[in-house]
Parts: C-alpha cells; sequence; structure tokens
C-alpha cells in the first residue's frame, strides 16, 4: 500500500460520478511513483503528486489558490515556452515548492503514434512531475510541473533525442494551431496542416523570441464551421471556403428525403423529432433563402449562399463544399480582456492556400506585423489597434482594396475625414480670393 | 535521488545546443488509412453517440471512437491510453481540440471491441476512465484551464467544476437528444485562456475584492513600477507608509477602478488577491463559434456570482442544469442555445430559465455597453 | 549605429534607470528611434543570447532587462 501523506476528505469527493476523475489519476500517479516498478531515477520530486492533492485540498478547503507566479525561468535564449510556478506553502508542501511549466509545441491535428509518446512520456516521468495537459488552451503539449534545473535537461533531450522543440508563450507568435482538417473531414477547404506546419517553421525566430508589442496568435479552420474557434481568439484566422457551387448528389437528396440517410450525419439520433422535413429544415433555414426543392429536384442560387454550411452539415452525403476552394481571412480575434471580446474582421474574403503560401506571408502577415510592431503599444492586440486607428489603416498598410464585404453595414454618420489629397485644390485656400466674392 | 545529466552543460549553454526545430512533422503520426485517402473523404456518419465512420471515394473507412479525458492527464493514464491503441489501432491515437481522445480503427469489429474494452475501465471511485460520447447534439467536453491545480490568479478551481458539471450533463454527454450542439467552457479568470467566451454556456471564475497589499514587504519583494504598469486600468498609485516609524515606498488602490483581473499579483507577489467570500463564479450563455445559419456570437453574463461551494458547486450545477434543460424542452431542431434566446427574447429567457435579473447583468463597461441596452418598444412582459 | 555602440547604449540607458529593471520591447524601439523595430528587436535578442540581457515573462507578456538585475530573483527563490 502506497502511503499519502496528506488527507484530502473533499476532493476525494471528486471519486464519484461517471465522468472521468483527475482526482483519482493524480492518485494513480502518486502511487506509480511511489512503487517505482521501473526503478526509474527521478530527477524531481518522487512525492510531487501528494503534495499537488495537499495543496489543491486547502485550497479547497477555504477557496483561496496557493500558487505564485515566476517570470524569471526559461531555457536560455527563449522567451517564451515556460511558465514559473512557486507554492506559496513551500514548507507544507515541499514537494511542489517549485513547479514549473513547459509548453511542448504539438504536432498538428494533435495526430501521435505511440512510439513519440512513450519518448515524451519516459521524459517528463524522469525528469518531471508525470502530470501533463492534454492539451493546453492555445494547443500546446503542457509539462505541468518540474524545477529550475531541469528545465534545460528536458529541453536539451527534447532536442537531441527526440526532435521537438517547445511551443510560445509572452509578447510573440504563439504555438499556431488547426482543426483536422483534410485528415478526416470532408469539410475542409483547404489543407490546415501542412499550413500550420509551414507557418510554425518559417517563424520560427518570432515563436521563441519576443517580437511584438503583445500575443499572436494564427489558428486554421478547414471550413466556416469553425472547430478551433479561430474566428473567436486568433490575430489572423484562416477559415475555409469556396467560390463555386456546393456540389449537389441529386439522389442522395432523394434519399434523405425518403428517410433512408439519417440527417446531420446521425446527429440527433437519441431523440424523435419525427420525419425528416427538407422544406424546413433545409429550405427554410438556409439564411440567404437560396434554395430550393420542387419535390425531385434541389437547386442551390449560387451567387447568393453565404456558405453558412447548414445545408452540407444536415445533408453531408448529398451536399458537398465546391470545388474552387481557398480561405478567407479574419484580423484581430481577442477574448474579452482589456476592451471587451472582438471577433475576427474580414479583411480578404478568399485566397488561394497553396504551399509556399507567398501571397498570404507577403501581403497579408508580413505587412500587418510591420504595421503593429511600428504602431502597437504594449500589450496592445492587433484587433485593438485596429479599432484605435481604424479600418481604413489596415487597407493602407495592405493595399487591400475597400470592398462591401468587409463590412456589416456601411456608415451611419457622415463624418468622414476627409484627407488633403483626396479633395480636389487641396485644404491650403486664399482668404483674400475668397472675400472677392463674400463680404466680411 | 542523484541529479543525472542530459548532456547539457551550464557553464557552456551554446555547446551542441539545438534551437528552433518546431514541431515534429505530422505526417508520421497519421494512421495509413488518413495518409492514403487525406482530402479524400466522402462523408462521415454518426453510428452511435461517440461512434463516427469516415468513408473515403477509395470506399476505405475510418472509424473514430471519442473518448472523454481530463485535460489534466497523468503519465499513467496515457501510457494506458497507448496500450489500447498499440492494441486496437494499430499505434496510432489523436486528440481532439475540447481534450477528448479521439482512437480509430479501420473496422467496425475492432472498434466494437474496443469499445467494451475501455467502457470497463474504471476508476477506484467508480468513474469511467474513458467515457465515449461527444458527438452530434450533445454537450462535449469542456475544455477549460488551469484553476487551484497550478495557477496564481485563479477565483475558483477549474479541474473541480469540470468534474461536477459533466457529471451532471452526463446523459447529454452519452445522448444526442438536445436540439444542436450545447458547448461548455470554463475559465477560472478572467483572463480567459480557454477563450470561454463564445460558449453556448461559460463558467468563469471572477474576484470581487481588489487586491491586498503587503506595505512591509512590497518595496522588497517587487519594482513598484512594473506593479503600476501591468494594471490594465490604472488604478494602482505609487504611495508612501509610516511603518513603526519608518517610511516605507508601497503602493495605492483605487478601489472603484480595480477591475479584479490580479496582473498587478503577477508582477507582484506583494499584492495577494484571492479571497474566500469575495472569489466564485459567474455563468454566461447563448455564444457559439460556428457560422452556421447566423454570425458567431459572444456568451452573455446571465448570472452575476454564484459562491464557490467546494467540493461539488451544487448551486452551479442546478443552474446550468436547468438551462440545459429548459432549452432543449424549448429550442427548434437545430437551434443553438443562443439562437433560441434570442428568437424569443432575452426577457423571456430569464422567466423560462428562472433566473434572477439583476442590474449587474445590464452592461456597464466601456463603449459597447449602449449597444447592449434596448432601443425599442418592442419587448415582451413577462 | 553600429551594433557594438547600440549594445553600448542600450546597456548604459539601462544602469541609468532606477528602481524598474524589466521593460517592453518597446521601450528599446525609443532607445534607438532610428533603427527599424525589426532591426531592434534582433538586436536585443541577440543581446539575450550573449547574456547581456535577460527575459522575464509573465505569461501573457515578455518583459527585457539587465541579467541578474532586479528583485525578482530574490522574491522567486531563484538566487
Ligand atoms: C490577457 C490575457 C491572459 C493572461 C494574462 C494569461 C495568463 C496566463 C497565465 C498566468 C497562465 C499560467 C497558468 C499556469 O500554468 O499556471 C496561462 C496559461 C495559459 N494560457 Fe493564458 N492568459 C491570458 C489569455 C489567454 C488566452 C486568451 C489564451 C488562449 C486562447 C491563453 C492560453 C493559455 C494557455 C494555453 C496556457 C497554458 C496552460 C493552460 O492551458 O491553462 N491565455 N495564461
Ligand atoms: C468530419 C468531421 C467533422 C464534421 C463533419 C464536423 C461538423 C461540424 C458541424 C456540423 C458543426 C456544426 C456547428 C453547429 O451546429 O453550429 C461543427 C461545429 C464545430 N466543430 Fe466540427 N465537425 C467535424 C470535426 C470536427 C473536429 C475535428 C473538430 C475539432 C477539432 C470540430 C470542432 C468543431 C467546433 C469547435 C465546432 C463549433 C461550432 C460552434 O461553436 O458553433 N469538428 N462541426
Ligand atoms: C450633428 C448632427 C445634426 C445637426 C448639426 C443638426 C442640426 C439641426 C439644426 C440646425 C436644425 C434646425 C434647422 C432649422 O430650424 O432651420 C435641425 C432640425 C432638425 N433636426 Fe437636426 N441636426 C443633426 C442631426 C439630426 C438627426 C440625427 C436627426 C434625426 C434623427 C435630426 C432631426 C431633426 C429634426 C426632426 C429637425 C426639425 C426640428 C423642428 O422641426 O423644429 N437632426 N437640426
Ligand atoms: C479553447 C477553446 C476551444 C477549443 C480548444 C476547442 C476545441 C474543440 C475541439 C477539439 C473540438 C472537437 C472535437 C470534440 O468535440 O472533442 C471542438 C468541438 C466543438 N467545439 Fe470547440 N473549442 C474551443 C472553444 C469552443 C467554443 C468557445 C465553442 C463555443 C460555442 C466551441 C464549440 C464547439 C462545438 C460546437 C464543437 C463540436 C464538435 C462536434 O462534436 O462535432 N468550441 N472544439
Ligand atoms: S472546421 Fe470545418 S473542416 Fe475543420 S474539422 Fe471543423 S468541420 Fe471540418
Ligand atoms: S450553405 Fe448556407 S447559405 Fe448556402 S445554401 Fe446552404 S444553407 Fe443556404
Ligand atoms: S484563466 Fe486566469 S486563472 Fe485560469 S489559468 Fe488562465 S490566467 Fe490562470
Ligand atoms: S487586480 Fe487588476 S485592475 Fe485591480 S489593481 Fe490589480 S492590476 Fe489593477
Amino acid at each position: 500500500m502506497v502511503e499519502f501523506r496528506h488527507k484530502t476528505p473533499l476532493i476525494d469527493q471528486l471519486e464519484t460520478g461517471p465522468w472521468t476523475s483527475f482526482v483519482s489519476d493524480i492518485k494513480r500517479e502518486h502511487e506509480s511513483r511511489m512503487e517505482n516498478p521501473k526503478g526509474i531515477d527521478y530527477q524531481f520530486n518522487q512525492d510531487c503528486c501528494d503534495d499537488l492533492l495537499g495543496v489543491l485540498e486547502l485550497s479547497y478547503d477555504h477557496g483561496r489558490t496557493h500558487w505564485k507566479h515566476g517570470g524569471i525561468v526559461g531555457v536560455f535564449g527563449y522567451g517564451g515556452g515556460v511558465i514559473g510556478r512557486y507554492c506559496d506553502q513551500p514548507e507544507m508542501f515541499p514537494g511542489v515548492a517549485h513547479f514549473h511549466t513547459m509548453r511542448v509545441n504539438q504536432p498538428m491535428g494533435h495526430f501521435y503514434s505511440t512510439k513519440y509518446l512513450e519518448q515524451l512520456m519516459d521524459l517528463w516521468e524522469r525528469r518531471g512531475s508525470g502530470l501533463t495537459n492534454m492539451h493546453g488552451a492555445t494547443g500546446d503539449i503542457i509539462f505541468l510541473g518540474t524545477s529550475t534545473p531541469q528545465l534545460e535537461e528536458v529541453f536539451y533531450e527534447l532536442t537531441h533525442n527526440i526532435n521537438q522543440d517547445l511551443g510560445g508563450s509572452g509578447s510573440n507568435l504563439r504555438t499556431p494551431s488547426d482543426c483536422m482538417g483534410q485528415s478526416m473531414c470532408e469539410f475542409a477547404c483547404f489543407d490546415t496542416q501542412e499550413i500550420c506546419y509551414q507557418l510554425t517553421m518559417e517563424y520560427q525566430d518570432e515563436l521563441h523570441r519576443p517580437a511584438f508589442p503583445y500575443k499572436f496568435k494564427f489558428k486554421f479552420d478547414g471550413c466556416p464551421n469553425c472547430c478551433v474557434a479561430s474566428i473567436a481568439r486568433s490575430d489572423i484566422s484562416f477559415i475555409g471556403t469556396w467560390r463555386d457551387d456546393i456540389r449537389i448528389d441529386q439522389e442522395a437528396v432523394k434519399a434523405y428525403v425518403g428517410g433512408e440517410l439519417k440527417s446531420n450525419a446521425g446527429a440527433h439520433a437519441s431523440r424523435d423529432w419525427g420525419p425528416f422535413d427538407i422544406q424546413k429544415e433545409v429550405i427554410g433555414l438556409c439564411p440567404t433563402q437560396c434554395m430550393s426543392w420542387d419535390g425531385s429536384k434541389l437547386e442551390i442560387n449560387t451567387p447568393e449562399c453565404t456558405r453558412c454550411m447548414h445545408c452540407i452539415n444536415v445533408m453531408p452525403r448529398a451536399l458537398r463544399i465546391g470545388l474552387d476552394t481557398g480561405c478567407s481571412l479574419l484580423l484581430g480575434a481577442k477574448s474579452p480582456i482589456l476592451d471587451g471580446a472582438q471577433m475576427a474582421t474580414l479583411v480578404v474574403p478568399f485566397i488561394k492556400v497553396e504551399p509556399p503560401y507567398d501571397e498570404i506571408k507577403e501581403t497579408v502577415i508580413e505587412p500587418i506585423w510591420d504595421w503593429w510592431m511600428e504602431e502597437g503599444k504594449n500589450r496592445e492586440r492587433l484587433g485593438e489597434l485596429i479599432k484605435r486607428q481604424g479600418m481604413q489603416k489596415v487597407l493602407e498598410v495592405t493595399g487591400f482594396k475597400a470592398i462591401p464585404q468587409m463590412i456589416q453595414e456601411p456608415r451611419s454618420n457622415p463624418y468622414v475625414f476627409w484627407k488633403e489629397d483626396e479633395v480636389p485644390g487641396g485644404f491650403k485656400r486664399d482668404i483674400n480670393e475668397f472675400r472677392k466674392y463674400h463680404q466680411r | 535521488m542523484a541529479f543525472i545529466s542530459s548532456g547539457y552543460n551550464p557553464d557552456k549553454p551554446m555547446e551542441d545546443r539545438i534551437t528552433d526545430i518546431g514541431p515534429r512533422y505530422y505526417e508520421e503520426f497519421y494512421p495509413p488509412v488518413i495518409k492514403k485517402n487525406k482530402g479524400k473523404w466522402l462523408y462521415h456518419e454518426i453510428l452511435e453517440p461517440g461512434i463516427v465512420v469516415h468513408v473515403a471515394e477509395s470506399g476505405d473507412e475510418l472509424y473514430a471512437i471519442r473518448c472523454g479525458g481530463c485535460r489534466l492527464m497523468s503519465v499513467s493514464h496515457i501510457r494506458e491510453i497507448m496500450e489500447i491503441a498499440d492494441k486496437y489501432s494499430d499505434g496510432y491515437v489523436r486528440w481532439t481540440t475540447r481534450n477528448n481522445i479521439e482512437f480509430m480503427t479501420d473496422s467496425k469489429d475492432k472498434c466494437m471491441a474496443l469499445k467494451a474494452d475501455v467502457l470497463a475501465r474504471k476508476q477506484p471511485g467508480g468513474c469511467y476512465k474513458f467515457p465515449i460520447g461527444g458527438t452530434g447534439a450533445s454537450i462535449t467536453n469542456i475544455v477549460h484551464t488551469q484553476g487551484w491545480i497550478h495557477c496564481h490568479t485563479p477565483a475558483t478551481d477549474a479541474s473541480g467544476t469540470v468534474k461536477v458539471t459533466m457529471d451532471t450533463l452526463f446523459d447529454q454527454w452519452e445522448n444526442m437528444k438536445l436540439p444542436a450542439k450545447l458547448r461548455v467552457s470554463m475559465a477560472c479568470c478572467l483572463n480567459m485562456c480557454g477563450a470561454v467566451h463564445c460558449s453556448d454556456i461559460a463558467i468563469l471564475g471572477y474576484h470581487r475584492k481588489p487586491p491586498l497589499v503587503d506595505h512591509e514587504y512590497i518595496d522588497k519583494m517587487c519594482e513598484i513600477p512594473l506593479a503600476i504598469a501591468a494594471c490594465p486600468t490604472a488604478a494602482i498609485k505609487p504611495s508612501k507608509i509610516d511603518w513603526n516609524g519608518k517610511k516605507l515606498n508601497t503602493v495605492s488602490v483605487n478601489e472603484e477602478r480595480c477591475m479584479f483581473c490580479g496582473n498587478c499579483y503577477t508582477m507582484c507577489p506583494s499584492m495577494p488577491l484571492a479571497d474566500t467570500e469575495g472569489d466564485g463564479i459567474v455563468l454566461m450563455a447563448g455564444g457559439k463559434i460556428s457560422n452556421r445559419i447566423d454570425a458567431p456570437k459572444f456568451s452573455k453574463v446571465v448570472v452575476a456570482f454564484i459562491p464557490n461551494e467546494m467540493p461539488r458547486w451544487p448551486t452551479m450545477t442546478a443552474t446550468i442544469k436547468k438551462m440545459v434543460d429548459t432549452y432543449s424542452a424549448n429550442a427548434n431542431k437545430y437551434e443553438r442555445l443562443g439562437q433560441w434566446a434570442e428568437r424569443i427574447g432575452w426577457e423571456k429567457f430569464f422567466e423560462k430559465c428562472e433566473l434572477e435579473f439583476t442590474h449587474h447583468l445590464i452592461d456597464d463597461f466601456r463603449d459597447p455597453a449602449y449597444y447592449t441596452w434596448r432601443q425599442t418598444t418592442n419587448f415582451k412582459f413577462t | 549605429m553600429d551594433e557594438e555602440a547600440a549594445k553600448k547604449l542600450i546597456v548604459e540607458t539601462l544602469e541609468k534607470k532606477k528602481g524598474k529593471s524589466k521593460f517592453y520591447l518597446k521601450d528599446f524601439y525609443k532607445m534607438l528611434p532610428d533603427e527599424k523595430p525589426r532591426t531592434v528587436k534582433n538586436l536585443v535578442n541577440k543581446m539575450v543570447g550573449e547574456e547581456t540581457l535577460e527575459y522575464w515573462s509573465s505569461g501573457s507578456t515578455t518583459l527585457i532587462g539587465l541579467k541578474g538585475v532586479g528583485k525578482q530573483a530574490g522574491s522567486e527563490d531563484e538566487d
């Protein structure tokens, strides 16, 4: 029997109920470390999991955290990838007195082979707490808890033996992330994994060393369903779309109408919603009313379609995305701090996504970065800079032409700040000339 | 415990240093069927909750089974995942962006065998190690942050609130009987590492008291100008204090300006923020990310404060359950929670979900507040 | 400005600051107003590699200062 030094009556109550229990899991890791059947020479406190449970119990007892931030730790020459953590009760919980996080750049799409996982686990079991987050909110593999001297050792082993780098934190490019896209999803309009990987590699310097006024995120969604939430949380959001017709298989449409195929790929199967009604569930819910069904043929008026995905989601075997695919680029999403949340704003309605992505890099990413590095205030996200200096400025720095796709509606005030060169004759006028025709 | 060097030499950090190599190339980790059929998938179908078959143009099939995971995962647990992947899915596995584990098999038989196997694996207290579900019109795993496990600014725990919420909503995880997907997210302070601000239901930790100032130590432990610069609302000013006859440098906090963000505590351990009565939970609702039918939406605050009730937060889970059940009973097929609330009107949402409306729920934060007030005579009586 | 002179200017400017040891990248742009932000960024990062400067991270933002200077090292028990 493995001993637990700390009594944890409160968090023990999180070991019941159907959902998988993180408390049971941390206890399991403690047992594994104490029993140590493989005879591992632990380089970080063997009893850290027990102490972590103890800290957590204390927080559950009085409702306050027991962690302090530390920013001084890191691996040499990198500005990000490590988050410093110290316990504020180090005497009670020496096993987690120093308990720093390392962010490891995840493989795109979060695909793993067990061989690779084995390497990561062997390393983290020896040199860290044996606890991870799979995955952090930005997508990285999170190694949760080790000491300062182990940071360089972990980094050395990662880079030398596993051919693997850290991810980003701080005022730099954050680890880009993607939806699983074409690897498994038929809705994907471009190869999210490839562009995510290529841009991650291209901008390694920006990822590891501070380059900007604040954090900067790229995220890649293969279609407007937006499974990685790029539109809500990335400074440049890539969302797949297409320009031609939705491909229709009329026989399959009939099969949905006849009930042979399950609507929405079976997503509603646990409840009886009655027979499928194409008129009500597809035609009627199409936001642009661009579809029609005469009982035998489905038609879509492509120029009116906004590619919202609804009809494709409902009848995936009958409807497929078009063939002329690419992505839309939206700029400036951020979470609420500080000036309120912002969704990303559409700037490029359509651009082809083809290696080596020169057009995207040269006409969008780099001009935007130059502008933001020059004009952005400390800790000002791109979206806030766009709000402060205006969409007009975005057009100015990128050279894109204003088009109505960029807006919800035109302005409802006429207070245009005309520039001098936009008005014939300019602003300098001669008062004496004016006075010839107008008395004082 | 004897220190074992990896080969790194602290006196010469640049020696043999490898940097800027990025992640491993993802293609190494694709199962063969994905490598072969990438970009050529024809359709997918949810066979039962948690199990999706993807069919390619070539006729190849891929059965993906979705298991819930705690985001916080031990090496031992991951080794068990590896053992399952080696046994049934040729040594490949993936995680979804909502912290679920997806095993991919090439036949239905293997998939069903895998299902029976993983459902039989339980933790000592009876919890599933690998609950199956989360597809289609269901509630999938809750994306969340660190909480009391690891962060210095949380106002509540993350893993614990997620565990009790998933226990409460488990029926909706295992079944697909909601009108549409319903996504729950959790962040333990207003920094919202988890980007919860666009979820159907968001659980958010929130502080309600400004930081304490440890006058005696602040000038020894912290650089006062850095704490001042960290404050997003310019609430912190330098000041002096008499301390046992000595004049000490310290700061004063303009309490009316403080938005309880904890940035000062990040820079300065002499300005702690956590407080038993002050800290608790905000519930938000009605956001979405997808562009389906209409534009993405932010979540709105529907409950301004619920106290922390460790260890199982009964008021919070009951309030969430009531919202989910009311939505489920009233919304149209395909309608997301926020679309339903907008159709019936937010005044009706509060009535139907039996939520109290208070002055805290009327926006007063900066310019956008105005656009959330009602500028029409069209409203419903409740 | 040549690189050595720029480095010297950065170190001297930092040594003069009292009560504050960590700075945003933008503060370095101001020390070298004639250089492009990208050039300054590269120089600052190079000086970290040479162990003249060091980073300090709040998790969301990175600050930069002279190596070993400031009170953080003490309060983080890392000295
Ligand atoms: C201004 C806002 C933010 C601040 C001040 C902030 C600060 C922090 C801090 C202090 C941690 C450390 C937690 C720990 O491991 O102990 C953290 C973790 C993290 N944050 Fe943030 N954060 C902010 C916003 C965000 C946003 C919007 C995202 C993602 C969309 C994000 C992604 C992450 C990730 C991935 C981690 C690593 C661990 C985790 O997943 O919880 N952060 N953040
Ligand atoms: C064959 C693969 C997939 C299909 C067919 C699919 C389909 C869908 C559909 C139909 C929606 C509907 C949105 C709505 O009801 O409003 C959706 C939304 C979403 N999907 Fe997927 N999905 C697939 C894979 C994924 C994957 C792999 C992820 C994540 C890695 C993912 C993440 C999401 C997310 C985050 C949303 C969010 C929508 C929202 O918040 O409104 N999906 N997906
Ligand atoms: C900055 C913007 C505006 C300015 C400078 C302005 C100025 C004026 C002036 C000087 C008059 C008096 C005209 C006269 O009696 O000869 C007037 C009358 C009026 N304005 Fe405006 N106005 C503005 C915006 C608006 C707007 C936005 C509305 C309505 C939505 C509006 C509605 C009216 C109406 C209804 C009258 C007639 C009042 C009456 O019959 O006595 N004004 N405005
Ligand atoms: C940190 C933020 C988020 C991440 C990392 C994330 C990630 C993911 C991932 C990986 C999935 C896919 C598969 C699964 O269900 O296991 C997913 C699905 C989904 N997420 Fe998110 N998401 C985030 C935020 C949101 C938000 C804010 C919403 C808001 C409504 C949302 C809505 C959805 C929906 C609707 C699905 C549906 C997937 C399905 O079951 O087909 N996600 N998300
Ligand atoms: S965003 Fe679109 S392409 Fe990507 S996984 Fe989701 S549904 Fe598929
Ligand atoms: S994608 Fe949306 S807008 Fe286009 S036809 Fe389908 S439902 Fe209508
Ligand atoms: S949301 Fe706040 S408290 Fe939670 S991990 Fe992020 S910074 Fe820490
Ligand atoms: S908690 Fe945030 S707003 Fe309040 S004083 Fe500290 S930094 Fe300023």
